[in-house]
């Protein structure tokens, strides 16, 4: 399985993505943000793609704003043809501020959005690990046979998901209900619903605001213990995610 | 140019309101946009607004939001030329829309109150901007929200003026008393010997001989006196450690070092220390941005710390900002450019509640002119908060130390570790330039402006309006995100053969350098991208706008290095080529503005001649009346802890460092606060090398140590407890004392005397002293120097604010940073891990609480009034003893001993801690002598953790070195002290995070 991984304008955690989903057995190209919107043809090749974390254009404006609108603009068609076959999208921290401002979060559009990614409540940048509740029933590809608990850092000042004001009850119920992939079990930013990682109808698609690829290994782990050679790569819960996701693209 | 202003504003749905000084207050952004065209709504709407929380306001009748009725407004807006970040972001995303658009940015304050003009002012100026860079604009809700502000925007326009001369002659041949006057007004910073030196060299007949021939004009050009005058300042040449020191002292006194002579502190103290050291993993040291060290197959390791201290106090959060990425580019420009994965940031500040507000007449002695401590720090670190969260690079590692004496002048150590593959993908090694004779010049980064000119001098308050603001700087993260991203991606394709970041003094010092590499350069300044019209080719040549590396290219790579640039959105411009000529050859355009000998520019400067004289301990200055002080002795030992625990310097700094990104690229190991909870603080910083592609179970520990309180005793004992308290931190956490190497960065008043300063004599002798202590602990711990840096004059020279005349200087300051080599296996945290583990200080015992923590809170009683003693040989021993034993397995959890001693040590394990563990310690001094075991500061401790099956391994291991069980790890929830005290971990980490949260 082949997966791209974006970098470039403000992107910084291409390394670590490609770093897990390497381990996780997938093939990856790191590839610059302005190459693919000169060749956008280039998906064309990829079963999977990463919008990884970062400060993309340094966040001014608001999260993710300037490069979902250049994806939008430039991006628009080969990003509509990948989402409409099964393919494998995930946006991380920045990334999914991206995929929200698009719209391909929640209901796959990119000309439209549909909820968002606000500043925190308390207003600051926070890193702390966060223990995530799984939502063990989702539909979501990236889930299946995911532990109920999973432990990651959370490393943003703007992941306070909030629907519209006028969101319609169907759409409340439905982000509450079925698209969820992951709540906070604690509060620790305002979240509608405590929920820190959404999914598309799909499943295909999965945004997550904490980190899971600065996760995924035991020398990862926030347990500052000492680790004999053999420990060191032992897989943490969270790095089942890409094993998840490689082996449903597998099945298609 | 006849150019459209609109005004346009972004109102959230919700307006959320804060509490202030001012009684609530919330806000809105507002953007002033200047264009050819007018442009359409919906692409206003898709570039400046989330649909789903904002709306775009264009005109009057929209703001139905502000249905709290406001009072107040103030608007806050940057002058003409300052960075402007958001600005910038608009009008690239504008552009991709097919729209050229200018954009100034600006936030809108509401308040709603009935407040004073005079009131809201000053706390705008105060608190909502900074009136070097910003302007502000207060009115009354109703007026500010009137239809017409729709229809007069205005757009912020740099007017330099007409220039009528490009280049000025710059003549030397006129009376000394005029030269200095004019030394003075153009900020050259020469002092009298150089300029006797100057007026010698450049009126002789043979430079005027030597003129004619280069078909240049007998006179120096502008161009040329300012590039003598950076690239001869002290920031650039580090004078005072070169100068030739005549060091006297009075007879008898402790530590004696003998009267002496000493060739430049540089050569004799730092060089020298780093020789006998005889590593044979340094790589390049001395020579380089950074220094560079090997502990990995196919890694190098280069580490660099910088200091920002008057841009910080002029601008805390630019200064600060602009110091991270400069250290970062500093990094980017060792060998043939390093990736930067980690940043260290150390602050000295005054104390954070000053002035106090409960009482009043504190505010009279303060500073006038300068920030209060608190603005400083939140501005330092929201700085440092971009600067590294921005660039992907995690801060692991820092300190911030508070000290009145720091009203002077605050201390902001910026730091960076790098990797350089050892090979490159086309063979080449890195550590090393391969600039060559007829390789291309270029610039890449971002466009010149009449920012940091001279840097950070009192020129600043000369600003008006219409100037752009020249002392201080905002960095921008993303060019240099950009910047950063497209030079690894162009070493790696083999597209440059050598680098250098342009810091201070511009193209003048980096070019300056470059240049003899190949011994010549030739260059066209016409060429640089301004950000505006009219700017000298002087101001070009010395420009210090951020974001900007120096390269050389080899002619046939230039073309594909442009393109890549062009691919990356990274600016580029071919400026000239390196020669062989020995001159510095700068055009504009054809005329040719400066030809300089470069063997005169970096070698001609004589040396200073100085004196120093140190004459012993000396007490505080008292330039602000203290409260008196509670005895300690008439204090529970619980209240002493709890005080020690909320005081700023011990305090829990968690709610700060949090707002760093400390595992961004997912290798950090040990991050800054540890345990279950991540409630209990670090020894060190660890990043894990094998998600760099090093060795897999390799790791690299960063720490710091400082002690600038024990200056007033013996700046030699300072500099000893600060490499001490780095090694230790490094060494608790694992790291091997063989493979450490250590930085230096000197923070000092003014060392040299004049009538403006009568005590400079003594101010050198501290800094030979601590030279002095550097050199004994660097070659008794076989530690070498691989970097280091000084920063000379940090006073102040004003009045308070009551108008008397103040005269502050900073506590002479050395910084160690120290990082070493581990491995996973080795790595040892701080807090306790199972309860029954039993609980020692390994260490000598340690007395005297002289100008420790708690000296600071309670007054001494006289017994107690001595510092510690200090036994480098024992502390060595016991340093590698502990290295094998965690190697072993054997240590269960370690933690140095420093700040507050051992009692805070035991707080600080407990509560990083499992919330249901105690402690129970068991001290067997009492009365008095329990004071000293709790509370001595004694540098060569550690407080450790020993599982039961361990203890005796743990004890053969440290054999001849002193060990004491002081108790065990219990279940109780208590720090439990004898029968004295027991305080809940809760209350423990309530004292502890008071002070700035969690």
């Amino acid at each position: 399985m082949k997966f791209l991984i974006l970098t470039g304008e403000g992107i910084n955690c291409e390394g670590e993505s490609d770093f897990v989903l390497r381990q996780a057995g997938a093939q990856t190209k790191i590839l610059h943000v302005r190459d693919l919107l000169e060749r956008p043809k280039y998906l064309e090749d990829f079963q999977g793609l990463v919008f990884p974390g970062g400060f993309s254009f340094g966040d001014e404006l608001g999260s993710g704003q300037v490069l979902a609108l250049e994806l939008r603009h430039r991006l628009q068609d080969a990003l509509q043809e990948f989402l409409q076959k099964p393919r494998a999208v995930l946006g991380i921290c920045n990334g999914f501020q991206v995929l929200t401002k698009l719209g391909v979060l929640p209901f796959k559009k990119t000309d439209e959005q549909s909820i968002a990614l606000a500043r925190n409540d308390h207003g600051k940048f926070l890193d702390q690990w966060v223990e995530l509740e799984v939502n063990t029933k989702s539909h979501c590809h990236w889930l299946q046979g995911i532990e109920e608990t999973l432990s990651m850092p959370m490393r943003h000042g703007e992941g306070r998901l909030l629907l519209p004001q006028n969101a319609s009850s169907e759409m409340k119920k439905q982000v509450q209900e079925e698209l969820w992939c992951f709540r906070y079990k604690k509060d620790v930013n305002g979240s509608f619903d405590r929920i820190a990682g959404i999914t598309d109808p799909s499943g295909w698609v999965l945004g997550i605001m904490p980190h899971p690829e600065a996760a995924s290994f035991r020398v990862q782990s926030s347990k500052q213990e000492r680790l004999t050679p053999a420990q060191v790569m032992e897989p943490l819960p969270s790095f089942a995610l890409f094993k998840s996701i490689l082996k449903a693209l597998k099945q298609t | 140019m006849s150019a459209l202003v609109t005004r346009i504003e972004v109102h959230p749905f919700t307006l959320e309101q804060k509490k202030s000084p001012m009684g609530l207050t919330s806000r809105f952004e507002a953007y002033h946009l200047q264009s050819k065209t007018k442009i359409p709504k919906d692409v206003l709407a898709e570039v400046f607004v989330d649909r789903i929380t904002h709306q775009l306001v264009l005109d009057a009748g929209q703001d139905n939001v502000f249905k709290k009725s406001p009072s107040f407004c103030v608007e806050v807006s940057f002058k003409p030329g300052v960075t402007d970040n958001t600005g910038a972001s608009a009008a690239y995303g504008l552009k991709s829309r097919g729209f050229e658009v200018e954009v100034s940015s600006r936030v809108v304050h509401l308040f709603y109150q009935d407040l004073s003009l005079a009131d809201l002012k000053s706390f705008s100026e105060s608190f909502l901007s900074n009136p070097l860079i910003q302007n502000i604009k207060i009115a009354r809700a109703s007026e500010f929200f009137a239809p017409e502000r729709f229809e007069r925007a205005d757009y912020p326009q740099v007017n330099l003026g007409l220039t009528e001369e490009l280049v000025t002659p710059f003549d030397l041949a006129i009376s000394f008393a005029e030269l200095k006057k004019i030394n003075e007004e153009r900020c050259l910073a020469f002092s009298d010997d150089e300029l006797h030196f100057l007026q010698k060299t450049f009126n002789s007949e043979e430079f005027k001989k030597q003129r004619r021939l280069q078909k240049m004009p007998e006179v120096l050009t502008d161009v040329e006196i300012e590039v003598i005058a950076q690239s001869w300042s002290e920031h650039c040449k580090h004078k005072i450690f070169a100068a030739e020191i005549d060091y006297q002292e009075t007879p008898n006194l402790p530590r004696a070092i003998g009267a002496k002579s000493i060739s430049g502190l540089y050569p004799s103290y730092i060089k020298a220390a780093t020789k006998s050291c005889n590593k044979d993993w340094l790589i390049s040291v001395f020579s380089d941005n950074a220094g560079i060290v090997r502990f990995d197959s196919t890694l190098d390791l280069c580490i660099k710390v910088e200091t920002h201290n008057s841009p910080s106090a002029l601008d805390p959060y630019g200064g600060a900002l602009t110091g991270i990425l400069g250290v970062n580019r500093d990094i980017l420009g060792t060998g043939l450019g390093a990736k930067p994965i980690a940043n260290m940031d150390v602050f000295c500040f005054a104390p954070p509640s000053w002035p106090d507000q409960s009482v009043p007449e504190m505010n009279d002695f303060m500073p006038k002119g300068l920030m209060n401590p608190r603005r400083i720090l939140e501005g330092v670190h929201k700085g440092v908060e971009d600067g590294g969260n921005k660039s992907g690079i995690p801060t692991v590692n820092g300190a911030i130390h508070f000290d009145p004496d720091f009203c002077g002048k605050p201390l902001v150590f910026v730091g960076t570790v790098g990797i350089l593959p050892q090979r490159l993908p086309d063979g080449r090694t890195s550590d090393q330039k391969g600039t060559k004779v007829g390789d291309k010049i270029v610039v890449i980064g971002g466009a010149v402006g009449a920012d940091g000119i001279h840097g950070a001098t009192f020129s600043s308050l000369e600003l008006n309006e219409s100037s752009p603001s020249t002392a201080v700087q905002i960095g921008d993260p993303l060019t240099q995100k950009r910047v950063m991203d497209l030079l690894l991606e162009a070493r790696d394709l083999g597209l440059y053969s050598g680098i250098t970041d342009n810091g201070a003094g511009g193209l003048s010092s980096s070019l300056g350098e470059m240049a003899t590499l190949t011994n010549g350069a030739r260059f066209d300044l016409s060429l640089c991208p301004t950000k505006y019209p009219g700017l000298k080719p002087f101001e070009i040549m010395i420009s210090e706008s951020q974001e900007r590396m120096s390269l050389s290219v080899a002619p046939d790579k230039v073309e594909a290095f442009v393109k890549l640039c062009e691919a990356r959105n990274v600016a580029s411009t071919v400026l000239g080529e390196f020669t062989d000529t020995g001159f510095l050859e700068v055009f504009y355009q054809t005329q040719q503005v400066a030809a300089l000998d470069l063997n005169f520019l970096h070698k001609g400067l004589p040396k200073m001649k100085l004196k120093a004289r140190w004459e012993g301990p000396r007490a505080r200055s008292t330039w602000m009346p203290m409260p008196a002080k509670k005895s300690l002795f008439a204090t529970p030992i619980k209240d002493v802890l709890l005080n020690l625990l909320a005081t700023p310097n011990i305090a829990s700094k968690e709610g700060l460092v949090r707002q760093y990104d400390h595992e961004v690229q997912g290798a950090t190991r040990i991050r800054p606060f540890t345990g279950p909870e991540g409630a209990g603080p670090s020894d060190a910083g660890a990043i894990w090398l094998g998600r760099h592609g090093g060795d897999i179970n390799g790791v690299i520990f960063v720490s710091n140590g400082l002690a600038p309180r024990m200056s007033l005793e013996d700046p030699y004992l300072m500099a000893k407890w600060a490499v001490d308290e780095a090694v230790r931190n490094c060494v608790a956490s694992g790291a091997h004392l063989e493979t450490l190497c250590l930085l230096d960065n000197f923070c000092w008043p003014d060392p040299v005397a004049s009538a403006k300063n009568p005590d400079g004599e003594r101010k050198l002798a501290e800094l030979v002293r601590t030279c002095e202590g550097l050199y004994d602990l660097c070659t008794l711990y076989q530690t070498p120097l691989v970097s280091g840096k000084d920063s000379m004059k940090n006073d102040f020279r004003g009045k308070n604010r009551r108008g008397d005349p103040l005269q502050i200087s900073i506590l002479p300051t050395l910084l160690v940073t120290a990082m070493g080599r581990g491995e996973l296996s080795t790595v040892t945290s701080t807090e306790f891990k199972s309860a029954g583990d039993q609980v020692f200080v390994i260490g000598a015992p340690s007395t005297g609480l002289k100008l420790s923590e708690v000296s600071e809170l309670f007054e001494l009683n006289a017994e107690f009034n001595f510092v510690p003693n200090f036994d480098g040989e024992k502390n060595r021993d016991l340093y590698l003893a502990l290295n094998r034993l965690q190697q072993a397995g054997v240590i269960a959890s370690a933690h140095d001993l420093s700040d507050g001693g051992l009692l805070v040590a035991a707080a600080e394990s407990l509560m990083g801690s499992d919330n249901s563990f105690g402690l129970e310690l068991k001290i067997s001094q009492t009365g008095s002598n329990l004071y000293d075991a709790l509370l001595s500061e004694g540098p060569g401790r550690f407080l450790v953790s020993v599982s039961k099956s361990n203890i005796e391994e743990f004890k053969n291991g440290l054999q001849g070195l002193t060990i004491e069980q002081i108790g065990s790890v219990t279940t109780s929830g208590a720090l439990v002290l004898n029968q004295e005290f027991s305080a809940t971990r809760y209350e423990l980490l309530q004292a502890f995070t008071q002070e700035f949260g969690r």
